[in-house]
Formats: structure tokens, sequence, C-alpha cells
């Protein structure tokens, strides 16, 4: 078996010049190749249409709570609490790692319980590992009837007089 | 019987497939190995020391019994399991009560991933502890953290498929640590998730991701894995201790020091 | 690799060496001598078919029968179905990882969740390619107690760090430190002819570490396992239950 070795072959410096530009051309060619895979391959898995929960519905009339009162909304993850000035939803989702936390009827505190943070009814920590406070949530008011938007957070002193 | 063994051994088909005798001789013993698939995994002989039981505890095989074990009763579980929404809780209910053995390929499933994880550990610890993890297996060794990675992500991933409230809040709870890595980490988590909450669509891609990905990853990382352990001269044993009236007891602990500095040995096994 | 048939096989217990094998084995002495293991041709040696694989049979049969019993005798958990709106107290990962849940307490997830096991997974991947003390000379061959001295420095610091750091003081870390600390300690002692006493010497740097790793792993998941009952507060398992 004869081997053609390549490396034996007498090269001018043009020819060797043109191989490193092809050997180049060609990785770049082969780097772009995997960066389009790469991204295409992300855009791909990135989801365009997620069919998920409606981010606004419809709580009802403020008058249902009574002052304050905290109506939990289960489904949605939301505390409605009505306070001596106004009204304000607090997201139940626990700002440290995503917990739903609780709140036991006509007490002043809402735990989690995952790792046990705890929150006052402002959503202001008291206790635990979690370091932010729960977000208040855009209340709008639509035909008499309180609307949350659960993607629009609001600072924490907003709120809605009725 | 004899005769029909006897032309059964000598027709062309069996030779195509085994090209060594009955292994009765050293010969065709090592044949056996030499000429068979196994050569990848075994040297032809092996030292004594090498197969003592306490050297190794077998830990590695044991590991690797128990992903085939995972791949064949997870591929059992497959034939019942939807990976939707509440589908998939439902087929846990029917392994549980309707299906024939169900609710043992579920547990067999069960404890060998956890048996696994814990199998992988000690390996990597006793690894350790033997030294084995020095040159020339430094390779060798970070293969092996990044198939220790992938076992508990296997098994993380398998953690969401039966969609009970264990599943489904330590997945929420691993997928929000994603979610706090800076820059990245939002994005990541919605890739994982294919949305912004845990439903159907996770569980469709932890499912993809724990049946196919991870797995076939698994396989390729392990048989580079095993196939690094013959390349770089077997399982490590210590060298044997020079002889303490040759250095006498003063020098007796340096002189193991010295007895090669690591850096000597310049990857010997490049080529091979 | 195709002639040798099995016609031509000569008798059992015959010794002839084999070309190809022969061949083989000039190779994996010349590999095995750059390993420094060059006793390797006077070791006593086994045949591989049958001995190590009935070995492997073995192992693979003592792991099955195992797990089948485990399979019989115990049912894999399913608690309800999954609901979104409704966290279970407390809520426990799965055994692997209850050792970071419980660092989840005292730190932030972007150091208790990101951080520790990325660098945790850095620092295994790369140990291999330091050379710290890897040939294990004593530890204390030179001034040992000025190197017991900054050994303790780090131990305290590293205590400080634990205690101040975390949302309250991580003795779930501190005190396997003491423990490696207190063992390297023992091994700067003058009592060279014990095989204790060498044992503890030659340990290398890295192994100390590792032992760290492992003591303090074992017991944040021991705690996180049987010692954390509802709204995560210390229990005991024999108070609360298992959870
Ligand atoms: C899926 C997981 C794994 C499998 C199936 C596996 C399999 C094996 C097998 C079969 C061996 C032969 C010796 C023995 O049985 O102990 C081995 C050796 C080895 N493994 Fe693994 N392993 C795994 C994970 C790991 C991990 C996590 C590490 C370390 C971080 C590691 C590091 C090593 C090293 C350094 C050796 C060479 C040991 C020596 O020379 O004595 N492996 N592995
Ligand atoms: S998720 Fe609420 S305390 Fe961790």
């Amino acid at each position: 078996m004869a081997l053609i070795d390549d490396l034996d072959v007498p090269m001018t410096e043009a020819e060797l010049e043109r191989r490193r530009f092809l050997g180049l051309l060609g990785s770049g060619a082969l780097g772009l190749a995997g960066i389009g895979t790469m991204v295409a391959g992300v855009g791909y898995l990135e989801p365009n249409a997620p069919y998920e929960q409606a981010t606004r519905f419809v709580v009802g009339r403020p008058e249902a709570i009574v002052p304050g009162g905290v109506l939990t909304l289960r489904e949605q993850r939301v505390y409605v609490v009505r306070g001596q000035a106004g009204v304000y939803a607090l997201s139940s989702v626990c700002t440290h790692l995503g917990c739903v936390t609780r709140h036991g009827l006509g007490q002043s505190e809402i735990v989690c319980p995952c790792h046990g943070s705890a929150f006052d009814m402002e959503g202001r920590v008291l206790s635990g590992p979690a370091r932010k406070r729960l977000p208040r949530l855009e209340l709008t008011l639509e035909r008499g009837e309180i609307v949350v938007h659960t993607t629009s957070q609001v600072d924490d002193d907003t709120l809605l007089e009725v | 019987m004899r005769k029909i063994a006897t032309a059964l051994t000598r027709s062309r088909v069996w030779r195509s497939v085994f090209r060594h005798g009955f292994p009765d001789s050293n010969r065709n013993r090592s044949l056996a190995i030499f000429s068979s698939f196994f050569l990848h995994f075994h040297p032809v002989k092996v030292r004594v020391r090498a197969i003592a039981f306490t050297r190794t505890f077998y830990l590695g095989g044991l590991a690797l019994a128990c992903f085939f074990i995972l791949t064949v009763t997870g591929t059992f579980l497959m034939f019942y399991y939807h990976p939707i929404v509440p589908s998939a809780y439902n087929d846990m209910k029917d392994l549980q009560f309707v299906v024939s053995y169900g609710m043992f390929l579920r547990n067999l499933h069960r404890w060998t991933s956890r048996t696994m994880i814990a199998l992988v550990f000690v390996h990597m610890a006793w690894t350790f502890m033997r030294g084995a993890y020095r040159h020339p297996r430094e390779f060798n060794w970070t293969i092996g953290v990044g198939l220790l990675v992938i076992t508990v992500l296997l098994s993380y991933t398998g953690t969401l498929l039966p969609w009970d409230q264990l599943s489904y809040w330590a997945v929420a709870v691993g997928t929000n640590i994603v979610g706090a890595i800076p820059i990245i980490g939002a994005k990541v988590k919605l890739l994982l998730l294919g949305g912004h909450e845990i439903n159907d669509n996770a569980l469709l891609r932890f499912y993809v991701l724990h049946c196919v990905v991870l797995p076939l990853t698994l396989a390729f990382g392990v048989g580079l894995h095993l196939w690094r352990v013959r390349k770089d001269g077997g399982i490590h044993l210590p060298e044997l201790p020079p002889r303490r009236d040759d250095v006498g007891d003063e020098n007796y602990a340096s002189t193991r020091a010295d007895a090669g500095s690591p850096e000597s040995s310049d990857a010997p096994h490049e080529n091979a | 690799m195709s002639e040798p048939t099995p016609e031509s096989a000569p008798e059992r217990g015959e010794e002839e060496s084999l070309g190809s094998v022969g061949a083989a084995r000039v190779v994996v002495e010349e590999h095995v001598s750059d390993c420094r293991t060059s006793d390797f041709v006077d070791e006593p040696m086994l045949m591989t078919f049958p001995h190590l694989l009935v070995r492997e049979c073995v192992a693979f049969l003592g792991l099955s029968i195992f797990l089948v019993v485990m399979s019989l005798c115990f049912d894999a958990p399913l608690e309800s179905i999954a609901d979104p709106t409704r966290t279970p107290n407390p809520a426990k990962a799965p055994w692997y990882f209850l050792g970071m849940q419980e660092l989840l307490q005292y730190y932030p997830p972007i150091v208790a969740g990101v951080l520790f096991p990325a660098l945790l997974i850095i620092a295994l991947a790369i140990i291999p390619y330091f050379r710290v003390n890897i040939e294990r000379p004593p530890l204390w061959k030179s001034a040992p107690w000025t190197q017991v001295a900054s050994l303790w420095g780090v131990v305290a610091g590293l205590s400080g760090v634990f205690y101040f750091t975390g949302s309250v003081p991580i003795w779930s870390l501190m005190v396997p430190l003491w423990a490696v600390g207190l063992a390297m300690t023992a091994g700067a002692l003058p009592w060279r002819r014990s095989r204790l006493g060498i044992w503890l010497q030659t340990r290398s740097l890295a192994f100390w570490i590792f032992a760290w790793f492992l003591l303090a792993a074992t017991t944040l998941t021991v705690i996180g396992l049987w010692f954390r009952g509802p709204g995560w507060r210390f229990t005991l398992p024999w108070y609360d239950g298992f959870y």
C-alpha cells in the first residue's frame, strides 16, 4: 500500500497561502453553520403562543369585600385586600422561589410553606429567606368591577380608591 | 446433541459472530475478549490486585448496570404513559392498580434511579479517596463529573413526569432557581418550560429530555468514560511500595512521594 | 484478527503466546511503564474471561436482587395530583437536592441555588489539574506549628463567613469544618509510628477539602431529610414523623 503523503508534496508559498485561506474559509463556514443552527434551534424552542391563564381577570364589585377583609383568589394566585383607604392586590406567589403562600382567615400574616418566609398584609417581608416583598398588582375599575392585571406591577403604595 | 452443537458452532454464521472456539483454553479465553466487543472494556488479562472487590467495589460497573435496568424499565413504562395533563397522573394510578406488574415496574424504575445516583456519588468519592483522579486519569475524572450531572438531571426531569404534588413543586422551585441566574436565567427558564407556567408544554419538554436527550447523552458519555478507563492503563493501582529496608525509615515517606513525579510522564496514550 | 480459527486452537493449558496478543502486550507494557507501574509484568494476573466477567455477573446479580426486593417491599410514593394553587407543607425536594434546599434557607437563590452548585461542579471538574500536595509528602513536614496556626486561621475565617453571611449561623457547615480541622491537626502531632498517625500525615490537602465536602453534604442532606417539618422548621423525626 502506498501512502500518498500530502505533507511531502512540494508546495510554493502561494499555494500554502491559498491552503491557509481555504482552511480559514472552511472553518468559518462550519462555525457559521453551527451558530445558525443554534440560533434557529433556540428560536424554534421558544414558544410563540403558549396557551396559558389569562393575565387579566374580573374580581367583582369592591363592596363585596368588607373593610379590612382579604379575598384569596386561589386559581389566579392573588390576594385582594381592602384596607382603610382603598383596595390593593398582592401576588400570592412567594418572592423567594415561587411557592404559593397561605393566608389563614383573620390572620395578619402571610406564610410560605416551602422555606418559611413570612409577609405582612402589605406584602412586606417579616422573616425568612425571601428578600423582596410580595408585589402589588395593577387594579382597575371597569364598569364598577375590580379588574386585576397579573403581569403589571405597581408601586407599593398604590391604592384603588373606592 | 453434541453433534448439533458442534455443527452449529462450526457453521459459517456462528463463526462470523464468534471468532474463537469454546473458551476452555487460555488461548481461546484470550480470544473471547480480544476478538469481541469486550476488548473495548476489558483487557485480556487483569492484574489480581485490580479485580479485588474492595479496589472499586465495582461501583462504576454497578452504576452502569443501573443505567441498563433503567433503560429497560423506562421503555416498559413508556408503553402506558402519556405526557399530557391529567393523563400523566392517571396513568400512574393505572400502573398502580390496573396494569399487570405495573406497580412493580414503576417501583423498580424509581428505586433503581435513586440507587444509581447513590452509586455514582459513592463511585466518585471512592475514586477520589483512592487517588485515581490523578495523572493520567484527569480527563476521565472530568468526564465523570459530567456523568454525575447528567445522572442527577435525568432523575430530576423524571420527577415531573408523574405529575403529582411533589413533582410539580420540586420543578417549580427548581426552575425558579434557574430563573434566578443573572441575564440568561429568564430565557433558559422559558425554554425549559416552554412557557411561563408549568403545564402540558413543560411536561412534554421534560418528557423528551428524560426519555431521549439525556439518556442518549449519558450513553455516549459512559462509552467515552469506559473507553478512557482502558486507555488510561486500566484501574488505578497504588505503586507497590518500595521496601523499607532499601531506603531506611527516615526517607521512607519522601521516597514514596518522589517515586515518580506525575509531571515526568508525558501523555503516553495520546496516540493510542 | 480473522485468521485464528477454532480448529487451530491449541489444547487447553498450552502456554503459547499469540502473535497478535503478544504485540498488544508489548504496547501495553510500554504504555504501562510510562505510567510508572513497572512492576506490572511480575504481578500475578488472571484471565479476564472468566475471572473478571464472573465477578461482574455476581455483582450484577447482587444488585438485581437488592433492587427487586426493594421494589417488592416498598411502593414508590404518589401524592395527589399536581395543584398549582396549593403548595404542600413542607415541600421537600427529592433527597439528592435536600442539601441544596437546606442552603436555600440561608442564602438567596442566586447564591445557594446557582453559585454554590456551579462552583462545586467546576471545583470537582478541575480537581485533578491542581498539583496541590499531590504526591502526599506529610502535610506538616516543615514548620508544623506555623502551618497548624494558618490552618486554624483559615478555619476561623471560613467559620466567620458561615456565621455571619447566612440568614442564621450555618452550623451544619461549620461543625464538619471543625471536625476536619481537628483531624488535620491530629496529623501534625508527633506520633509518626502509629498507623493512624502516618495515615493522617500523608493525606493531601485536596483530600481534606473533599472530606469536608462529603461531611457537609451528608450533614445537610440528613438534616433536610429527617429534621425539617412544616414551615421548614427544625424538628425531630420521632416528634413530627418523617416527611
Ligand atoms: C453514569 C455514571 C458513571 C458510570 C456508569 C461510570 C462507570 C465507570 C466504570 C465501569 C469504571 C471502571 C471501574 C469501576 O467500576 O469503578 C469507572 C472508572 C472511573 N470513573 Fe466512573 N462512572 C460514572 C461516573 C463517574 C463519576 C461521577 C466520576 C468522578 C467524578 C467518575 C470517575 C471515574 C474515574 C476517575 C475512573 C477510573 C478509576 C480508576 O482508574 O480506578 N466516574 N467508571
Ligand atoms: S419559596 Fe417561599 S420561602 Fe422559599
